[in-house]
Parts: C-alpha cells; structure tokens; sequence
C-alpha cells in the first residue's frame, strides 16, 4: 500500500520531466534561430536629416543615446517594451547612437543585444554633432538621452530631453498610431 | 473608525503619489544657463582636500574656464590630456582653469585619485548638492564656461567638435580664450556641449 502510494507521485514526476526535457531543448533552439546578430549602421548628417523630415506613411519614434549615458541605459528596456508593443500598430522606431565610431562593431551592438533591442539601429558618423543636434532641434543642448515622436509628415509631435516617462511617451504615441493597421 | 482610517490612508496615498509626481518631472530638468554677456556672481566650493576657496581666489587676471568634469565619463576622460594643456597653455597668458565636478556619486577622495591617475594639475572644486552646476545650467562633462576678468559670460558650450583627438576640426573654447586676449569679440560664443549627463543629487 505504501509503495503505491509512493510509485504515483514518482510516475507523475518522471512524465513530467519526459515532457519538460524536449520542451526546453525547444525553447532554447528556438531562441538560437531568432537570435539575429545586432547591425548598427553609421548614418551622417545628411542621412539623418533625410530619415527624420521626409514624409512617411508610419509615425517615427527616435532616440538619441549613447552607451556613456546611464539615464539612456536605464531606460532601454522601457524603449524595447514600447517597439514590441507599438511596432504592430504602425508605428516606426529607430535609435540613433552618439557614441563614437569606434564603438559601432563592439560597445553598441553588444549593448543593443543585452537589451534585445530589434529596432533599427544606427550611429551618428560626423566629426561634429553640432549641426546634426541643431537640425533636430535648435533648444536641444545635445544632452543624453532625447526621443522625439514624428507624424507621417516629419513634424515632431512630442519631444522629451531626459529619461523618458514611458506612461507619457505612450500617451503621445497613442495619439498618432493607427490602431488596429 | 474605519471610515476615518480609509480617509487617512486615502489622503497618505494622494500625498504620496503627488511626491513622486513631483519627483518624476524634476528628473532631467536642468535650470537655463545664464546668457552670453551675463554676470556669474562669485562662489564658493571646496577642493578634493575639503579646503574652501572663492572663485574670485582662483581667477586668472585675464580671465577664468570653468570646467565641469566627471572620474567616470568616458566622454570627460576622453578630453583629460586636453584640458591639462589648456590649462597649461593658458595660465602664461593669465587665463586660469578651475574643474567643478558635480557628480553626485563622486566623493572628493574619488576626484584627488582621477586627478592624480591622469595628471590633472589644474584645481578641481567639489560641487556638492550641484548648486553651482545648476546656477550655471551646466548639464554635461565636459561642458566649459569662460568668463573674463569682470565675470562676464563671454562663452559657454563644448571644449572643440570632437571627443576623438585625432578628429578635432574646431576648438571653439581656445577660439574664444584667444579673441579675448586678442581684445576682440568672442565670435562663435556657444557651441552645444556633448558628453555624460551631470548625475544630480
């Protein structure tokens, strides 16, 4: 009696772990084949002005940040969350690294990995961030982090110097994305 | 009774989310620096040996840079060599260099050991609490400020166009310490600082 009232629990606990071995083997495959390799492209002054000011059929989210900057690190994962949640509803999300050009095969794309950042990613190549800083925005001082929001016409409809309040960025998405597109 | 207690923990709730409202929005904020032309009135703030001195006791008879610096920044680091030639270069000429670091998790015993790991020979005052960080709106390090012998705001941004060394094209803060002992008018009197956020307390 004593040994059937121990040889059900055991059973239970082998087939559970018949099923939980090939289940992880899963998991962990699966993860290996979405695990692209992060790129980070160099965009110059000219380019990013191209990206921000044309007319788009997606309102774009961009932030600038740099691996320097632990108020940008810190709100990463606030900014990854956003670009899962919002990419669906039409809305386009690319960050913009001020970090040196040093850093855009190493520091970044290893810091973008670690955050499972999936965004487009690129890196500000100039010798002077002067004019890109001005074209974005003539009051931004060029301090670390900043996101500006852009309707479908290039118009910057919210901006935020510092780390981001996300319950306010989401507020100021909402008002833009089309849901349901 | 219990309604009395629902109405307290009610109103301690409001209390305490209006505190971290307040809180949340303050984050990020840095006060507007004075104008180009203003008057930045004299301070005081200890070195990294807690010794107090003025602004005024440090000035350069033909003016004062006045850097804000970090240990940890790689950004601020990336300009040490340089700032210690700027100093060099122009306590000759009567300009003098004072570096202020205002960050909050930087202890003046860390500062003295960055100073004497790299060099820096020039003063470096300890801002605690930030309060001359923020009455200059200083944001970054590095970010200069040169003000001449009468206190006068003549310039106030980067120190030149490129963290790289290799790169630098513009060193807007020399340009303008040179117009100023050249007796002429500062021409290019901001250019956007860059670098690490100043960590507020």
């Amino acid at each position: 009696m004593r040994f059937t009232k121990a040889i059900v629990p055991i059973t239970l606990c082998l087939l559970l772990a018949c099923f939980a071995v090939p289940a992880q083997k899963k998991k962990g495959r699966t993860a290996e084949q979405h695990s692209k390799p992060i790129v980070v492209s160099a965009i110059d002054n000219d380019a990013l002005k191209a990206l921000l000011t044309q007319q788009r059929e997606r309102p774009l989210l961009v932030n600038f940040w740099a691996t320097y900057c632990d108020p940008c690190r810190d709100e990463f994962p606030d900014l990854v969350k956003i670009d899962k949640e919002y990419r669906p509803q039409s809305l386009e999300f690319v960050t913009v690294s001020l970090d040196d050009m040093t850093d855009i095969k190493t520091g970044v794309p290893k810091f973008l990995s670690d955050m499972k950042a999936t965004m487009p990613a690129y890196l500000l190549n100039t010798t002077d961030p002067e004019p890109a800083i001005n074209m974005v925005d003539q009051r931004w001082r060029g301090d670390l982090p900043a996101t500006f929001l852009y309707n479908e016409k290039g118009e910057v409809v919210y901006k935020h110097i510092g780390r981001i309040n996300p319950a306010e960025l989401r507020e100021a998405i909402d008002k833009v994305v089309k849901k349901g597109s | 009774m219990k309604r009395n207690l629902s109405i307290l923990l009610a109103s301690l709730l409001v209390i305490a989310g209006a505190v971290l409202a307040i809180g949340a929005r303050a984050e990020g904020e840095v006060p507007a620096p004075p104008a180009i032309g203003a008057t930045i009135d004299d301070f005081t703030l200890p070195d990294v040996d807690n010794k107090d001195h003025s602004l005024k006791s440090l000035a350069g008879k033909n003016g004062t840079v006045l850097l804000f610096i970090a240990v940890q920044c790689p950004v601020s680091n990336a300009y040490n060599e340089r700032m210690e030639k700027l100093a060099a270069d122009y306590k000759a000429k009567g300009i003098a260099v004072i570096g202020i670091n205002s960050n909050v998790a930087e202890d003046a015993a860390a500062v003295k050991a960055h100073a004497a790991e790299h060099k820096l020979t020039f003063p470096i005052l300890k801002d605690s609490g930030n309060k001359i960080a923020d009455k200059l709106g200083a944001s970054v390090t590095p970010e200069a400020y040169f003000i001449d012998m009468n206190n006068k705001l003549l310039y106030h941004g980067r120190i030149d166009n490129s963290r790289n060394s290799a790169q630098v094209e513009t060193s807007d803060l020399r340009n303008a310490l040179d117009a100023a002992l050249a007796n002429k008018a500062v021409e290019k009197t901001e250019a956007k600082a860059f670098g690490c956020s100043i960590k507020r307390s």
